[in-house]
């Protein structure tokens, strides 16, 4: 579980987040929605404690960091580390001993190769991987089916809901609708920083037209498409 | 084209100033560490002015990077590109070329100045690819990455160690044990991307002291086969070259410390200048170490809670 009370975050004085409260459960998958600069991103960082904010952030494990898989929308490698090097990194900074590692590569990446030479795609796989090999009880996964192919997208939600059937807590920020609406719980929009709206999951078809309405509209029409 | 050059110096002056000074003192101290620098090993020394042209050299190669040559390609007309590369190399190496003219190296000086020419001609794709093995493997990061990114230059440090043994200049073997502590220590002055940090499962002291553990266990690794070569023949040198050793792993020391206390920026100016002062008189570092260690757990705080 992970509880967010009174959430608030600044950088300078612009106000990021604004009064977030929401609980994560354990054995449920929750999706963040919003427009690019919404503060997704720096709502996960303030959940990992990577930024300073105000308001309390509570987990039923603690540290909550020592505990949670973060998949950034763009992982970042260094130039001379191979795949399989970079899953132990990892894994040795969560002192977890990996046996077996080519039998775990579910991807099949070439993890003897250097990982900053992969595709967009092979680099979040491996990133996916390290998190799941380092045993996380919470996941944070943003963006997590951009650039990978539609084989690893099915991979991808299928981790997701072995995960839930593990009893862990993921939350998943994406904005491709449909991979949400196959693996979320619960779907929470995030406007200017601050949650304006929940849905479960009968209420998915509501939102998604919703959406459309208010980020489409009548926007194509300005084009003249003939 | 004028741009170019504009924006090159502006780059350069935001470096200084994101280190927290000003770019006119750090002329002025690059200066005064490139002259001492300079004069210690042509003191130290007779293969200095071969040593000279090859770092002048190395640092052309770095200017030959195919990506970044492939993008100044679709910037500039090709006349205006090659006129680019020639004054960027010959700027480059003019204080390592006017060093060896007054130190009369004037064959030296000569190939290097053709070489460095002939070298704004040339491409090279600096990222090699190729998987290189290193010893370091099942604790990766700092040496991995170091061991790769400057094994050439240890397999030449290796080479200057041999090259010591067989003029018998037992100096130069210190020199090139010294070397090797030299480029460990360049593993360590980028601030990693601060997710490299949070992953890890420890409070701020048990990191840093980790880190120095492998720090030192690695270190020695990588000089033993300098050390071994030179004590096998300089026996009786055992306690000057154990003293180098672990003077190196002290300085090792305190770049992890010294880095981390500043973490995410990069180290600063002051820094620098304490690593100089120390490297004339190391039990300095006695002091330093233990300070900056303190202030390191302290910026870790934040992120290793």
């Amino acid at each position: 579980m992970i509880r967010i009370e009174n959430l608030y975050k600044k950088f300078g004085t612009k106000e990021v987040l604004k009064d977030i409260n929401i609980q994560f459960d354990r054995g449920k998958v929750y999706g963040i929605v919003g427009e690019n600069g919404a503060g997704k991103t720096t709502l996960f960082r303030c959940i990992a404690a990577l930024e300073n904010f105000e308001g309390k952030i509570e987990s039923d494990l603690h540290p909550l960091k020592n505990h949670l898989g973060l998949l950034f929308a763009e992982p970042y490698f260094f130039s001379k580390i191979t795949g399989e090097e970079y899953l132990r990194l990892l894994c040795n900074a969560r002192n977890k001993e990996i046996t077996d590692m080519e039998h775990k590569n579910i991807f099949e990446l070439p993890l003897q190769q250097y990982a900053s030479v992969y595709s967009t795609g092979m680099k979040k796989k491996l990133a996916i991987t390290a998190i799941l090999l380092q045993g996380n009880e919470y996941f944070i996964f943003d963006e997590p089916f951009n650039g990978v192919d539609i084989q690893s997208n099915l991979i991808i939600t299928e981790i997701i809901h072995k995960l839930k059937s593990l009893n862990k807590t993921v939350i998943i920020s994406s904005h491709i609708f449909s991979t949400l609406s196959e693996t979320c719980d619960e779907i929470h929009l995030l406007s200017g920083g601050a949650f304006v709206e929940s849905f479960d999951k009968e209420a998915f078809p509501k939102l998604e037209a919703s959406m459309k309405k208010v980020v489409i509209g009548k926007k194509l029409d300005k084009l003249n498409l003939i | 084209m004028k741009v170019y050059w504009q924006l090159q110096a502006k780059m350069i002056h935001r470096r200084f100033k994101d280190a927290g000074t000003e770019p006119l003192f750090a002329y002025i101290l690059i200066l005064i560490g490139f002259v001492g620098f300079s004069l210690y090993l042509f003191y130290k020394t007779s293969y200095a002015e071969y040593i000279y042209a090859f770092l002048a050299l190395t640092l052309t190669v770095k200017l030959s990077d195919k990506k970044k040559n492939d993008f100044l390609k679709t910037c500039f007309l090709a006349h205006e590109l090659k006129k680019i590369r020639v004054l960027e190399n010959m700027i480059t190496v003019f204080p390592f070329l006017f060093f060896l003219l007054y130190q009369q190296c004037f064959l030296t000086a000569s190939v290097l100045f053709l070489l460095s020419f002939l070298m704004a001609f040339v491409n090279l794709d600096t990222q090699v690819n190729i998987v290189i093995p290193t010893p370091f493997g099942h604790k990766p990061f700092e040496f991995t990455v170091g061991f790769r990114n400057s094994f050439y230059l240890i397999i030449g440090v290796y080479v200057l160690a041999g090259i010591a043994v067989a003029a018998d200049n037992f100096n130069l073997g210190l020199f090139a044990i010294g070397i090797i502590f030299l480029l460990v220590l360049g593993f360590y002055t980028q601030p990693e991307n601060e997710y490299y940090v949070w992953i890890h499962a420890l409070t701020p002291k048990k990191f840093l002291l980790e880190k120095i553990k492998i720090a030192v266990l690695f270190s020695i690794v990588l000089v033993i086969p300098a050390i071994l070569l030179v004590l096998f023949f300089y026996r009786e040198q055992f306690g000057l070259i154990l003293l180098v050793m672990t003077a190196g792993c002290f300085f090792v020391i305190y770049m992890i410390v010294s880095k981390y206390a500043v973490f995410p920026d990069e180290m600063n100016v002051i820094q620098v200048l304490f690593l100089v002062v120390a490297a004339f008189y190391p039990p300095l570092l006695l002091v330093l170490i233990p300070y900056f260690f303190y202030k390191s757990v302290h910026r870790l705080n934040s992120l290793l809670k």
